[in-house]
C-alpha cells in the first residue's frame, strides 16, 4: 500500500531544507542512490525556488507518496501562470526549469486542483537498485 | 583600527595596510633565493607554470618579502593568489553579500596569510592561505550576523562521508545508497542525511577538507581552481555556451552542466571524465545552477514577482 506524507512549510528558502530532509528520509527508505537523491533535491529546489520567485505564497504544500520503488512528490498550491509556463515549456538549449526537471526526474506533470490552483508533480524512480 | 585603516585594510591592493608580522632569521645554509627559482623569476607567467615551478616561485617571493622586505614580491604574491580568493568567495556569494565585498574580505585573509607565513613550516602557501581566507570570510558573515557554524560532529561526519563516497563508488560501480554510506561511515541514515544537508547549505566543510577527507597538505579540490584548463572544456557545443546565463560560468562549470543536462551523463560518469570526486561534481552543479538562476533571474527582473495576470 502506498505511503503518503503531507508537509506544509513556510514559503521561504530556508524551509526547503526541511523538505529536502523529509524527501531524503523517504529516498533512503527506498534505497535511492546518492545521485538519485541529489537529482531529486535539485529538481525540488529548482521547482520550489521558481515558485517562490513567481508568486507570493503563504505556505508551500508538499505531498510525497512512496509507491513501490518510486517517490512521487507533489508541490503546490500554485496559481502563477508564469510558473506553469516555466514547467511546461519544451526543453530548449538553455538550462531552464523545464529542462532541469525533465533531466533530473522521471516524470513531471501539472495537476489542476479544484480550487483553481495547480500542483506540480515530479516522480523519481530508483535508477540503480542496490545489489 | 581607525576608519581610515579599515578602508585601507579592505583594499586588497593597498599593500601597506597590513604590515608584515612574522619575520624569521634564515638558516645558515639557506639561500634567500634558490637559483632555479630566480631563473623563473617573479616576472614569470603564473598561469604557465607547473606545480613545482609555482612552489619555487612562491618560495622565492616569500623569501624576498620576509627576508629582504621586498614589498613588490608581496604585491606579486597577492596578485597571483587573487584567483584563489575569488574561487573561495564565490562559494559564499549566494548568501546575501556582494561577491566583490567577499573578495575584498578574502583578500585581507590572503594578505594576513602572506604576512604570517613561516618559511620554516615547509607547507605551501595555498595550504596555509586557504583557511585564512575562508576564516576571514566566515568572520565577516559572523560579524554581520550570518552564522555558518556547523556542529563539529557533523563536520567530521561530512569529511568522513567524502572519503567513504570516494571509496564506495569504484567499489560498487555505482552511486552508494544512504544506508550503505551510513554503514560505511559508522553512522545512522538520519545522521548521514543531516551531514549531507549541512554540506549543501554551506559547503564550508568541504572548503577546509581535502576531497580525500584528510587535512593533509594536498588539497586537489582547491588546487583544481588553480590548475590548468582541460582541452575538453572547449569541445561543448556553441549553443550551450551561448545560452542565457552561461557567460557567467567558467569553462569547467559550463562543461559539467553540458555533460549533465545535454549529454545525460551521471554525476559519477562526469566525475570520472573530469577527474574529480562525485561529491565535488554535485557541488559544482548546484553552485553553477545557483549562478545561472541568479543571472536568469536578473534577466527576468523586468517581470514583477506577481502580476495581476499571474494571480488568477
Amino acid at each position: 500500500m502506498a505511503e503518503r506524507i503531507s508537509l506544509e512549510v513556510p514559503a521561504t528558502l530556508s524551509a526547503l531544507s526541511t523538505v529536502r530532509m523529509v524527501l531524503g528520509g523517504l529516498g533512503a527508505r527506498l534505497d535511492f542512490s546518492l545521485e538519485d537523491l541529489d537529482d531529486l533535491f535539485l529538481a525540488t529546489d529548482g521547482l520550489l525556488q521558481a515558485a517562490l520567485e513567481a508568486e507570493e505564497l503563504d505556505a508551500l504544500r508538499v505531498r510525497a507518496v512512496v509507491d513501490g520503488g518510486s517517490l512521487r512528490v507533489s508541490a503546490g498550491a500554485f496559481r502563477s501562470e508564469r510558473l506553469r509556463d516555466q514547467v511546461a515549456l519544451t526543453p530548449g538549449d538553455c538550462i531552464d526549469l523545464c529542462t532541469l526537471l525533465r533531466r533530473l526526474v522521471d516524470d513531471v506533470v501539472v495537476e489542476q486542483e479544484q480550487d483553481g490552483s495547480f500542483s506540480v508533480v515530479i516522480v523519481k524512480n530508483s535508477s540503480e537498485p542496490a545489489a | 583600527m581607525s576608519g581610515r585603516d579599515d578602508r585601507r585594510a579592505n583594499d586588497p591592493m593597498d599593500l601597506e595596510a597590513l604590515p608584515g608580522q612574522a619575520r624569521r632569521v634564515p638558516d645558515d645554509d639557506e639561500e634567500p633565493e634558490g637559483s632555479e627559482a630566480r631563473q623563473g623569476g617573479p616576472s614569470a607567467d603564473p598561469k604557465g607554470r607547473g606545480k613545482d615551478d609555482s612552489e619555487k616561485l612562491d618560495q622565492y617571493l616569500l623569501r624576498r618579502y620576509h627576508l629582504h622586505g621586498d614589498r613588490k614580491a608581496r604585491e606579486q604574491l597577492i596578485t597571483m593568489y587573487l584567483p584563489l580568493v575569488r574561487s573561495l568567495a564565490r562559494r559564499y556569494a549566494s548568501r546575501g553579500e556582494h561577491f566583490d565585498d567577499l573578495v575584498q574580505v578574502g583578500a585581507i585573509g590572503l594578505i594576513k596569510a602572506i604576512d604570517r607565513f613561516d618559511l620554516n613550516r615547509g607547507v605551501e602557501l595555498t595550504t596555509y592561505a586557504t583557511p585564512n581566507i575562508v576564516g576571514e570570510i566566515k568572520r565577516y558573515f559572523r560579524d554581520k550576523g550570518w552564522s555558518v557554524r556547523v556542529p563539529r560532529g557533523l563536520q567530521e561526519l561530512n569529511i568522513r562521508l567524502n572519503k567513504v563516497i570516494d571509496e564506495l563508488v569504484p567499489k560498487l560501480q555505482r552511486s552508494p545508497t544512504i544506508n550503505e554510506l551510513a554503514e560505511a561511515a559508522n553512522a545512522t541514515p538520519e545522521e548521514v542525511l543531516e551531514a549531507l544537508e549541512t554540506s549543501q547549505a554551506y559547503n564550508s566543510v568541504s572548503l577546509q577538507a581535502s576531497p580525500n577527507g584528510e587535512s593533509g597538505e594536498e588539497d586537489a579540490g582547491l588546487i583544481d581552481y588553480l590548475g590548468g584548463e582541460e582541452e575538453a572544456y572547449d569541445t561543448m557545443e556553441d549553443r550551450t555556451t551561448l545560452a542565457p546565463g552561461f557567460a557567467k560560468l567558467d569553462k569547467r562549470e559550463r562543461y559539467i552542466l553540458h555533460l549533465r543536462f545535454f549529454e545525460g551523463l551521471t554525476q559519477s560518469q562526469i566525475a570520472e571524465r573530469v577527474g574529480i570526486s562525485q561529491m565535488h561534481v554535485s557541488r559544482l552543479i548546484r553552485r553553477s545552477l545557483e549562478k545561472l538562476r541568479e543571472e536568469i533571474g536578473d534577466l527576468d527582473n523586468p517581470l514583477p514577482p506577481r502580476s495581476s495576470d499571474d494571480a488568477r
